[in-house]
C-alpha cells in the first residue's frame, strides 16, 4: 500500500544542514499496524510528517498505492490529506469550538460528503468506538482518552485509507493508554484500518505488527510480531531497545 | 538587576503586544490634544466675537472622551495583564510579591505609556493643525502652516491623561495584588460567564430585545427630549439583549436543522461565530453601542452642518438687506440714515413685497404635502420692476417676463413641485401665465423676507392692486458690511421698537438684518461649536470600537492559527480555507455594525427632516446625509477591517 524508497531529509542551510532522515526504506502492506520506533531526535515525527505530506523530503519516494506523493502540486496534496489520510496526534488536536460530534463530522465535511448523512456517520463511528455518549460534548468537558478516541474516530469516519497516529498515548495515563491501543488495535482488526504509529514507548509499540526503530535517521531494526503474545514481543522490543545503547533512557 | 530595570527590559521585549497598547495611547492622546489646541487657541478665538465660546462646547465634548478613553485604556491595560498573566504569574512563584510583580505592570505600563504620551502630542500637533485649517477655512482666511506647541494644550492633556491612565493602572494593579498565582497562570483561559443560559428565558429577552430596538428607534426619532432619553434607554437594553441572546439561539437553530450545519463551511464559520459572541456578547454590545453612537453623531453633526449651510447661502444673497417687520411701516430712517453715514453703498433699492388676494400656488403646495414652513396662507407678490433690480443687486442675471405673464421665484427645495405648477393666477385683477421659475437664493424663509419658500414676480400694475405687506431695503457694498456694523444695525432697530412699541415683544416689531459676511461667519460658528465636538466624539467612539475589535482579534489569533494548522493538515483546499476565514471575518464584523445601521438610518432620515427641511437640499438633503454619514463610517471601519483582514490572513492562514 505505502512504499518509502531511501527517503532523505536535510534541514537548515548551506553551511550548518542537519539529516533527519538517511535513505529510509520500508513498505506498508494494507491493514497492517506498524509502530516506528526510536529516540528523541531519530527522525520519527519527520517521516510521519513526510509521509502526512505535511512535510516535503529532499531526495528519494513515497508512493501511496502505486502514486508518488512527493510529487502531487499542493491542490492535489491537501485532497490526498483529506481523502486518504486520517491523523491522530499527542495533543488530540480537537478544535475547541466544536462538539465531539462536530469534530468528527468535520472530515467529512471537509470532503464534501453529503450534509444530511454527516450525523448518521458519525452517530456509526462513534458506536465503534464507545464514545457515542459523549457526542454534544465540547473537549474542554472530556477526558483525554476520550478525546483521543474522538481524534481516531475523526480519523477513520471518512473512509481514509491510512491512519497516521504521533504519538497517540503521549498525553495519556496507562489506563487510558491501554483502552486507546486496544481500540486502534479494534480499528485495524475489525475496521480493516492501515495504521502508521510513531511512539517512544515499547508497550504502545508492542501492539503493533511491526516496529521500525529509527536512529539517527536510518532504520536501525526491525521486528515482527508474527504469532507472538503480545508481552513476549514486549520484551523482544526492550531487548532491542537495549542494544540502542546509551538512548536506552530516552525510549522506554 | 533592580526591578524598573527588569521592567523597562520587559516593555522592550513585549514591543510588538504592547504595540495595540501603545497606539492606543498615542490616537488618544493625539486627539485630545488636538482639541484641547482649539479651546487655548488665540487665533481661533479672534475669528469671530462669538468663538470666545467654543470652549464651552469642546471641553464638555472632552470630558465625554475621557471617560470612553478612560474604558479602553482600561481595557486596553487588561488585554496586556491577559496576555502577560503567565509570565506575571511565574514571577509570583519563584518568589515575587504581588506588590512588586504589580509595580513592575504599573512601571512597564508607565514607561510605553509615557513615550506613547509624547508621541501623541507630536501627533496631536499635527492632527490640530489639521483643525485649525478646517476652521479658517470655514471663516474664509487664509492658513499658514505652524509647528507651535501650545504648553496649556499639552498640560491640559497631561492633565486629562494621568486622569485616564493612573485609573486603568490603578485598576490593573489592584487586581494583581489581590491575584492568586493560580489565577495569573490561568488567567488567560477565563471567559466571560453566559448571562442568559435557559433557552426560553434566551428566547424571550431575544424577542423583548427586538421589541425594545423598534420602540427605542421611535421614540429617538419623536424629537422630544424625555421621549429621546428613554428611547436611547430601549436601544441600549436592545443591543445588549439582542447580542447576548442572539449568539445562543444559533446553535439552537443548527440543532434543528443539522444538515445546515455540515453544509460548505458552515460548521466552521458558525461555530467560530458563536464562540466569539458567547464569551463576547458584552463587548460586541458595546461595540454595536459605540458604533450607533458614531453613526448618530455622524449624522447628528451633518445635519447640523446642513442646517448652518442652507441658512447661510440663503441668506446670504446680499451684502445686506433690512426687511420691516411691522405690517405696513417702511424700514427704519434711522437704520438708512447709518447706513448712508457709514457704509459705502454701490447699489441699492427700497420695495415692497405685496399679498395676493387669492393663494392658488400656497394651496397647491398643501395639496403636494411638502412641508416646509410660513406664517401667512396668501401668495406673496413682488413688482416685476422690483424685481429685475433686486436681481441686479444680488449679482444675478437679468430675468426676462413678457406681457401678460408672471414668474415664481423659489427657494431651491420647492423648484421640483413649482415647476410642475402650470396654472395661470390672477393678481390685482389679471389673469396671468406662467413665465419661468428661478431658483437662486433670495432671502425667502420668514415673514419680513421675499415671501416665505417663493414670490410671485408679476406685472407693477398687477401688484398695485395686491396688499402691502411688508417693506424692504436692500443694497450691493463697495466692502463687506462688517461685524460691528450690522450689530449697531440692530441695535437701532432693536431701540426703535422698544422706544416706539414699549415692554411688550412681538417679533413683527424688529426688522429682520442680514448682511452676506455675518451670515457666513455666524454659520462658521455655529458649525463649529456644534459639528466639531460632534465629529470629535464620533472619531473618539469610531477609534474605540475599531481598538477594541483589533483587541480581539489579536487575542483571537493564536486560536485561529492553531483552527487552520489542523485544517490544514486535514486536507483543507488553500482556497477554501482563505474563505472561511473571510466568511468568518465578514459576519464578525458586520455582526456589531447591522443594529447602528437599523437605528441610525432612520433616526438621521428623520432629524434631518425635522427641523427646517426647506434648506436642506442638495448634499444636505436627508438621503445625502444618510448616505455621506453612512458612507464616512464605512470608510473608516472598511480601512480598519482591510487591514486587520490582512493581517490576519497573513498570520493564520498556513504557509505554501
Amino acid at each position: 500500500m505505502l512504499q518509502v524508497k531511501n527517503i532523505e531529509k536535510y534541514y537548515g542551510s548551506k553551511n550548518n544542514v542537519t539529516k533527519a532522515l538517511d535513505r529510509v526504506s520500508f513498505d506498508v502492506e494494507r491493514e497492517e499496524f506498524i509502530a516506528i520506533m526510536g529516540a528523541s531526535g531519530s527522525g520519527k515525527t519527520t517521516l510521519l510528517n513526510c509521509i502526512s505530506t505535511i512535510d516535503t523530503i529532499s531526495a528519494g519516494d513515497i508512493l501511496l498505492d502505486g502514486e508518488k506523493i512527493s510529487e502531487l502540486p499542493a491542490g492535489e496534496l491537501a485532497r490526498f490529506r483529506r481523502e486518504r489520510l486520517g491523523f491522530v496526534f499527542q495533543d488530540f488536536n480537537l478544535l475547541d469550538t466544536l462538539t465531539v460530534e462536530e469534530n468528527i463530522g468535520l472530515a467529512l465535511s471537509l470532503n464534501h460528503a453529503d450534509a444530511a448523512g454527516v450525523k448518521g456517520r458519525v452517530r456509526e463511528i462513534a458506536g465503534k468506538l464507545g464514545i457515542t455518549d459523549i457526542l454534544g460534548k465540547f473537549p474542554y468537558q472530556i477526558s483525554g482518552g476520550q478525546k483521543q478516541r474522538a481524534a481516531c474516530a475523526r480519523a477513520m469516519v471518512a473512509g481514509q485509507s491510512l491512519l497516521l497516529a504521533d504519538e497517540p498515548t503521549g498525553a495519556l495515563d496507562s489506563k487510558a493508554s491501554k483502552n486507546l491501543l486496544e481500540i486502534m488495535t479494534q480499528m485495524n482488526r475489525d475496521l480493516g484500518a492501515t495504521i502508521l504509529m510513531v511512539t517512544h514507548d515499547a508497550y504502545s509499540a508492542s501492539y503493533a505488527k511491526r516496529v521500525l526503530f529509527l536512529k539517527d535517521g536510518r532504520i536501525f531494526n526491525e521486528l515482527l510480531r508474527g504469532e507472538r503474545p503480545r508481552p513476549a514481543f514486549y520484551h523482544e522490543i526492550l531487548d532491542v531497545l537495549a542494544t540502542l545503547g546509551g538512548d536506552i533512557s530516552d525510549v522506554i | 538587576m533592580t526591578l524598573s530595570e527588569l521592567s523597562l527590559r520587559n516593555a522592550k521585549r513585549q514591543a510588538a503586544d504592547y504595540l495595540v497598547y501603545f497606539v492606543t495611547i498615542i490616537m488618544a492622546a493625539a486627539l485630545l490634544y488636538a482639541f484641547n489646541g482649539l479651546v487655548f487657541s488665540g487665533e481661533i478665538r479672534e475669528l469671530y466675537s462669538m468663538m470666545s465660546s467654543l470652549p464651552m462646547a469642546i471641553v464638555p465634548a472632552s470630558i465625554v472622551v475621557v471617560c470612553i478613553f478612560g474604558w479602553l485604556v482600561s481595557y486596553a491595560a487588561n488585554f496586556m495583564l491577559t496576555r502577560r498573566s503567565r509570565e506575571l504569574g511565574t514571577y509570583i512563584l519563584i518568589g515575587l510579591e504581588n506588590r512588586q510583580v504589580a509595580r513592575l505592570f504599573f512601571l512597564e505600563n508607565l514607561a510605553v505609556g509615557g513615550c506613547a504620551l509624547v508621541l501623541g502630542l507630536l501627533i496631536g500637533n499635527l492632527l490640530f493643525q489639521a483643525l485649525r485649517a478646517m476652521i479658517l477655512a470655514l471663516f474664509e482666511m487664509p492658513y499658514v502652516f505652524s509647528l507651535a506647541v501650545s504648553l496649556p494644550a499639552a498640560g491640559l492633556t497631561l492633565a486629562y491623561f494621568l486622569l485616564i491612565y493612573l485609573l486603568a493602572l490603578y485598576k490593573s494593579r489592584k487586581r494583581i495584588r489581590e491575584m492568586k498565582i493560580y489565577d495569573l497562570i490561568y488567567f488567560d483561559r477565563q471567559n466571560e460567564e453566559a448571562v442568559i443560559r435557559t433557552g426560553r428565558n434566551r428566547r424571550r429577552m431575544f424577542a423583548l430585545s427586538i421589541v425594545f430596538g423598534i420602540v427605542g428607534t421611535f421614540l429617538l426619532m419623536i424629537g422630544n427630549l424625555l421621549l429621546g432619553i428613554i428611547g436611547a434607554g430601549c436601544v441600549i437594553f436592545f443591543l445588549y439583549g439582542f447580542f447576548l441572546t442572539f449568539a445562543s439561539g444559533v446553535p439552537a437553530f443548527f440543532e434543528k436543522h443539522p444538515a445546515g450545519k455540515y453544509r460548505g463551511q458552515n460548521l466552521l464559520v458558525f461555530r467560530t461565530l458563536t464562540a466569539k459572541l458567547g464569551t463576547m456578547g458584552m463587548v460586541m454590545a458595546t461595540i454595536s453601542l459605540l458604533l450607533t453612537a458614531t453613526l448618530i453623531a455622524l449624522g447628528t453633526g451633518l445635519v447640523f452642518r446642513g442646517i448652518f449651510d442652507g441658512r447661510a447661502a440663503e441668506h446670504a444673497c446680499f451684502d445686506l438687506y433690512i426687511g420691516a417687520g411691522e405690517k405696513g411701516r417702511p424700514v427704519d430712517q434711522a437704520c438708512l440714515d447709518y447706513i448712508e453715514g457709514n457704509i459705502l453703498v454701490e447699489q441699492s433699492l427700497t420695495y415692497e413685497v405685496r399679498l395676493n388676494e387669492n393663494n392658488g400656488v400656497r394651496q397647491y403646495l398643501d395639496d403636494c404635502g411638502i412641508e416646509y414652513f410660513y406664517t401667512y396662507r396668501q401668495d406673496p407678490v413682488i413688482r416685476y420692476s422690483d424685481y429685475a433690480a433686486l436681481r441686479a443687486v444680488a449679482g444675478y442675471p437679468a430675468a426676462k417676463m413678457e406681457p401678460g405673464q408672471y414668474l415664481i421665484h423659489c427657494i431651491p427645495y420647492l423648484s421640483e413641485p413649482l415647476e410642475d405648477f402650470r396654472q395661470p393666477i390672477t393678481a390685482g385683477g389679471r389673469m396671468l401665465v406662467p413665465g419661468g421659475v428661478y431658483t437662486e437664493h433670495l432671502i425667502q424663509r420668514y415673514a419680513a423676507d421675499n415671501g416665505q419658500g417663493y414670490i410671485l414676480v408679476v406685472p407693477d400694475e398687477a401688484a398695485a392692486g395686491c396688499d402691502l405687506l411688508h417693506h424692504a431695503y436692500a443694497a450691493k457694498t463697495a466692502r463687506p458690511v462688517g461685524e460691528e456694523q450690522v450689530e449697531e444695525l440692530f441695535g437701532i432697530s432693536n431701540r426703535i421698537a422698544e422706544r416706539e412699541r414699549g415692554d411688550t415683544y412681538d417679533s413683527d416689531d424688529y426688522d429682520t438684518v442680514y448682511a452676506n459676511v455675518y451670515e457666513e461667519k455666524t454659520a462658521a460658528y455655529m458649525t463649529a461649536l456644534t459639528v466639531l465636538p460632534l465629529y470629535y466624539l464620533a472619531l473618539a467612539l469610531t477609534m474605540t470600537a475599531a481598538t477594541i475589535l483589533t483587541i480581539q482579534q489579536l487575542g483571537e489569533s493564536r486560536h485561529y492559527r492553531r483552527q487552520f494548522a489542523l485544517l490544514d493538515k486535514m486536507g483543507m483546499d488553500a482556497g477554501e480555507m482563505a474563505k472561511a476565514l473571510r466568511t468568518q471575518f465578514a459576519i464578525y464584523y458586520a455582526m456589531p455594525a447591522v443594529p447602528p445601521l437599523l437605528i441610525g438610518i432612520p433616526f438621521i432620515l428623520n432629524l434631518a427632516k425635522q427641523p427646517e427641511p426647506e434648506i436642506m437640499v442638495g448634499l444636505s438633503s436627508p438621503a445625502a446625509i444618510v448616505a455621506i454619514a453612512l458612507g464616512v463610517f464605512f470608510l473608516v471601519y472598511a480601512v480598519y477591517i482591510g487591514v486587520a483582514y490582512i493581517s490576519l490572513k497573513k498570520n493564520v492562514l498556513p504557509e505554501r
